[in-house]
């Protein structure tokens, strides 16, 4: 063919319906597939950025032994493309007006902070900015209640060492606030260049040095590999996955959008599946015609491939020009959800299974009815063969399950989603066979009669084998998207359960025991009772089975914990949202052993019954691990490594005590108030850390929201195209009822009443199967509670009746307000 | 086709003609069944009006069989359409049965088409998804009868069709399929049937099977008969024949 001719016969295809349904099907493949994958690698940059900026950076190399980070190694981080910048971390007193304060120091560079901004007020009575660099040269910010506690203003000086800076701003927020317990004393920050000149940093000094990277993540991996050898122990490299705060939101919220990418690409699947059968089918008479014409059997295998590969090419286009607007909206979205501007250039990863999606359609569920064409035989011209059309159908299921399967396997690497969701199809395959067995033995009694309903009943009979593909897609449709309504439920009720309103906001540490009543009492007078107070003794872990922890535990293991010291407490019963995973919980009055966190038992290689050894000061505890448990990292209380048991040897050594409570921020001044009377006690406030969290909730539930709607929109789409597959044979009918007599009125009820029924049937199916899909899905994906969701049950069948009988009156409506004399005018 | 013939002729037994209105003698009712006066049907194409029909006057009486003829694009099955209340004319005035249809809303016209009308198509147009039985049964469920499964199954064999009724259109040959579309027609026990070209696709020997068929229903049943037709052979059956031409209607006595 020349390629005019090619065009032309393209455009003769476009003029066909099932042809132009095809190629929507497609284009609304391509079109979610690529938005919800554009938009979830956006959002994980984004998250993993906001999650970057509370190491301020990617990554973070901190040398706590006071040895500034050598210069090959900021050569090589610079050589590979990696952003960097420095900061020196020291605790020395300052004086001001009112006196002498000790506070912790954080020096930076101009490249501080490579993630994320500080929040700060150049003013007292000054709106609040978020900068992108640390004070300059010359000049200090102060935290601001140090602010307070000294009497100063901005404009003031402040002596640090032997180095005078000028007060020019209020340190609000750093984004690697942190939640560590080093960092008790209040802030101050100033410029790096400057720390020479205090004195302050000696010999000896505790000092912390710490390196900043940001860049690429394949180039942060190399160059830690590259690094990791040099590393000594004093060094701690540390990555936002590592933090524990964040990641399981994270975690929960890339599934999700996981989940909303595989049923994008089950929709897609089957719309294609349904729109090239319907096209095959009609394709019949065209085939037999070309085959009278003198074409051959394998000539139109050609034709129709080509086609296929036309269309294919048509959908992914098309696809591509409804996903990138809509990409960019949502990133404009997201942006203003966010109020900071988000990087979002195009992932091109982001459209590969988009389009692998497309091309597995269209050769796993359009070829196979297309391919069969070539078998029409020429005699169909004149006279057709029953049955021919159902003989396959086996072995199209399998194939389209088969892909299915490896669709979404490809896409979410995730078996146990796969056999989720295939389990939920066969299931609602299965039953389907049943109820339509059923439904047509109870319709086939239905006699005639001239009322709507009975019409309706007829209708459905009459048109049974439409009615059942129509109910099997309809049915999985509803499935596939009730699914992720009920997981976007359950996803969102567990992030609010998870940082309620009311979360403690600030810690108290350094509580001494005879401060321990006293301070509860301040703050319930004013309302803020104390959550549960838990004692505290410094100490490290030294010992393993005897064997001093260095050598027990393997060189290629990083276990950081084992150069700090931890915090050990002793404690009667197990909190709430603690988990024993191996072991028992220490007896009433029991004496011995441990209770170990199960990560860091994990990382160690620690069982039940091995034995530990504390060094606390000069003393060495040794004690048997009786438990391990999980521990809610995320859940903003004090959480422990080990536990004791109350009357253990640990009661002798001294501690002092800690404790978690909600302090709203506009009462953040009896914080003042607090220091003057407590001076010992410090305060850690992580008010803003908690909404920063609360904020990337905000954020995924935003994205989750959306994500769900478009694949709604989809799954709207794939029910107008199955509905619009009988278009002309519902028309046909539909003008030939009007000549016989049948009333507008008549026709309109009784086509929305046998639509509404199909859409009742699907739905209840859907919805059922949708339940069993999410219960297979909790139990290893989302780990929530099982239950009933009777707040979409209940609504899913009504919703979807009532969208069908539009959709079945929106078909009709070509044929009802047009003479009949027309209409058997177009029909033939 | 002497099977069908047979039939056919089955219906002279009283107990084919279970409803008495079926069973009406021609003779006993020879008053006005339709009465088209000053008829006048324009379509408008873009900007001009093409006038299709134009001062159309004449009456039909009931039970009659009538033929209509003309050439091509004539305006025959505008006519037809207008007579069967399928549409509505520009001007002028059609009584169908007593009633003036030119002055019924659609959804009146489609109570009277339901009841006193049947149609058969120079192209079938029966349902392709549907069986020969179901196809029969259409009108009937429209009508609200109580059995449509048994009368639809008795009119098909009637028209010869006894054996075929799950067969679907596509697996019937043309002369069947008209079968099929002529039972559909007296499904209702119309007082009139309007046939255009009932014979159009068909053999003569086919053509003529049909034309038997519809004129032993006119008949037994006393249906009035309205077709359009270019068989002379089934025109000169009839006992009236009008004639088109240039818009206007003319009878005619003998062959053309
Ligand atoms: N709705 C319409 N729009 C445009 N033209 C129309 C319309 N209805 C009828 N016509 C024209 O009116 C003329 C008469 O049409 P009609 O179908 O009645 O002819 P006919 O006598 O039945 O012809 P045939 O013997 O070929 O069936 C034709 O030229 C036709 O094209
Ligand atoms: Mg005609």
């Amino acid at each position: 063919m020349h390629s005019r001719d090619k065009l032309a016969s393209a455009r003769r295809d476009l003029r066909e319906r099932d042809v132009r349904v095809v190629i929507l099907a497609l284009v609304v493949a391509v079109a979610t597939v690529a938005t919800i994958g554009l938009f979830a690698a956006l959002l994980q940059k984004t998250l993993v950025t906001s999650a970057s900026a509370f190491l301020a950076a990617d990554r973070q190399l901190e040398a706590e032994h006071g040895r500034p980070i050598p210069q090959a190694w900021w050569q090589e981080a610079s050589e590979r493309d990696i952003r960097t910048a420095h900061m020196v971390r020291f605790s020395t007193m300052v004086f001001g007006d009112a006196g002498f304060q000790l506070v912790s120091v954080k020096a930076v560079d101009d490249h501080y902070p490579l993630r994320g901004e500080i929040e700060m007020q150049p003013d007292a009575s000054a709106d609040r900015e978020f900068v992108g660099q640390g004070p300059r040269r010359g000049e200090v910010w102060l935290n601001p209640r140090l602010m307070r506690l000294l009497a100063l203003a901005v404009g003031d000086s402040l002596e640090v060492g032997n180095l005078s800076l000028t007060v020019s701003g209020l340190l609000l927020r750093e984004p690697d606030g942190g939640f560590s317990m080093a960092s008790l004393a209040p802030r101050i920050m100033m410029h790096a260049d400057d720390v020479a000149a205090t004195g302050v940093i000696q010999e000896g000094s505790r000092v912390e040095y710490v390196a900043l990277f940001a860049g690429d993540e394949s180039a942060l991996e190399g160059y830690h590999q590259w690094l990791r050898p040099q590393l000594e122990p004093g060094h701690e490299w540390e990555s936002v996955r590592d933090g524990e705060t964040l990641s399981r939101s994270l975690q929960r919220a890339e599934r999700f959008l996981l989940l909303g990418g595989s049923l994008a690409v089950v929709l897609a699947a089957v719309a294609v599946a349904v729109a090239s059968r319907e096209y095959a089918l009609g394709q019949r008479d065209t085939v037999a015609l070309l085959k009278t014409l003198g074409m051959t059997g394998p000539g139109i295998g050609r034709l129709y491939l080509r086609r296929l590969l036309l269309w294919g090419s048509a959908g992914c286009l098309g696809g591509l020009l409804v996903a990138l607007p809509v990409y960019w909206a949502m990133a404009e979205v997201l942006e203003q959800v966010l109020a900071r501007p988000i990087d979002s250039t195009l992932e091109l990863r982001g459209l590969v299974p988009a389009l692998v999606t497309a091309l597995v359609s269209l050769f796993a569920f359009a070829y196979p009815p297309v391919r069969r064409l070539q078998k029409v035989p020429a005699m169909w011209v004149l006279r057709s063969e029953p049955g021919e059309a159902s003989r396959r159908a086996w072995s199209d299921m399998l194939l389209a399950g088969g892909a299915i399967a490896v669709l979404v396997w490809l896409y979410a690497q995730e078996v146990s989603l796969v056999m989720a969701l295939l389990a939920g199809l066969t299931m609602l395959l299965a039953v389907l066979a049943l109820v339509a067995w059923g439904l047509i033995l109870v319709l086939r009694r239905v006699a005639g009669g001239a009322t709507a309903w009975r019409l309706a009943l007829v209708a459905l009979y009459r048109h049974r084998r439409s009615t059942l593909s129509q109910i099997s897609v309809f049915a999985m449709t509803i499935m596939l998207a009730s699914t992720l309504l009920l997981v976007r439920t359950s996803l969102l009720s567990d992030w609010q359960n998870q940082l309620p309103e009311q979360a403690p906001n600030h810690f108290l540490i350094n509580i001494a025991p005879s401060d321990v009543a006293g301070v509860a009492a301040f703050w319930s007078e004013r309302g803020y009772p104390l959550e549960a107070l838990y004692p505290m003794v410094r100490g490290r872990l030294t010992e393993l089975n005897d064997q001093s922890v260095r050598q027990a535990v393997s060189k290629d293991r990083e276990v950081r914990e084992l150069n700090r010291e931890l915090n050990l407490t002793w404690m009667a019963r197990l909190p709430e949202d603690n988990q024993i995973v191996a072991g028992r919980w220490f007896d009433d009055g029991a004496r011995v052993g441990v209770s170990v966190e199960a990560q860091l038992a994990e990382r160690l290689g620690l069982r039940v019954g091995d034995r530990l050894g504390f060094t606390v000061g000069s003393e060495v505890i040794t004690e048997p691990v009786t438990s391990i448990r999980t521990v809610q990292w995320d859940s903003m209380k004090p959480n422990f490594y080990m536990a004791f048991p109350p009357d253990s040897e640990l009661r002798r050594l001294p501690a002092t005590w800690m404790t978690s409570f909600h302090l709203p921020s506009e009462r953040k001044s009896a914080l003042n108030e607090f220091a003057v009377r407590y001076p010992t006690v410090s305060v850690l406030e992580v008010d803003h850390i908690i909404e920063r969290i609360q904020a990337i909730v905000r954020q995924v539930t935003q994205a989750v929201e959306a994500i769900l709607a478009l694949i709604l929109a989809a799954a709207l789409v794939v029910m107008a195209a199955v509905v619009s597959a009988t278009l002309r044979d519902r028309q046909r009918e539909g003008a030939l009822l009007r000549t016989l007599g049948g009333r507008q009125q008549l026709l309109v009820r009784s086509t929305m009443l046998e639509f509404a029924l199909l859409g009742f049937i699907a739905g209840v199916l859907g919805v059922l199967a949708a339940e069993a899909a999410v219960w297979a899905l909790q139990q290893r994906m989302f780990e929530g509670d099982v239950q009933w969701h009777w707040g979409v049950i209940l609504p899913i069948p009504l919703v979807s009746s009532m969208l069908l009988a539009v959709f079945g009156r929106w078909q009709l409506a070509p044929v009802l307000n047009v003479s009949p004399m027309l209409l058997l005018r177009r029909l033939e | 086709m002497s099977e069908s013939l047979s039939q056919s002729g089955a219906c002279n037994q009283p107990s084919a003609c279970n409803q008495p209105s079926a069973c009406k003698q021609p003779s006993a009712s020879r008053d006005t069944l339709l009465k088209v006066s000053e008829l006048t049907h324009q379509v408008n194409l873009g900007s001009d009006t093409l006038t299709i029909l134009q001062g159309v006057n004449f009456e039909i009486k009931r039970g009659e069989s009538v033929a209509i003829v003309g050439r091509s694009g004539s305006g025959k099955t505008t006519l037809l359409g207008l007579m069967a209340g399928l549409d509505s004319p520009s001007q002028g005035r059609i009584e169908l049965d007593g009633e003036a249809i030119s002055e019924l809303d659609e959804d009146q016209r489609a109570r009277l088409r339901a009841h006193r009308v049947g149609f058969v198509f120079q192209s079938f147009q029966l349902l392709p998804a549907l069986s020969a039985l179901e196809n029969v049964m259409l009108p009937l469920e429209l009508a609200g009868h109580q059995a449509p499964a048994e009368q639809a199954r008795d009119l098909l064999h009637r028209v010869g069709l006894g054996e075929r009724l799950l067969h679907t259109p596509r697996q019937l040959s043309g002369g069947e399929q008209q079968r099929v579309a002529i039972a559909r027609a007296f499904a209702s026990n119309p007082s009139v049937l309007f046939a255009d070209e009932p014979t159009g696709n068909l053999d003569t020997h086919t053509g003529r099977t049909i034309s038997e068929l519809l004129m032993a229903l006119n008949q037994e049943q006393g249906t009035t008969l309205i077709l359009v037709t270019h068989d002379d052979q089934l025109a000169s059956r009839c006992q009236r024949r009008f004639a088109i031409e240039a818009g206007r209607v003319q009878e005619f006595e003998g062959a053309l």
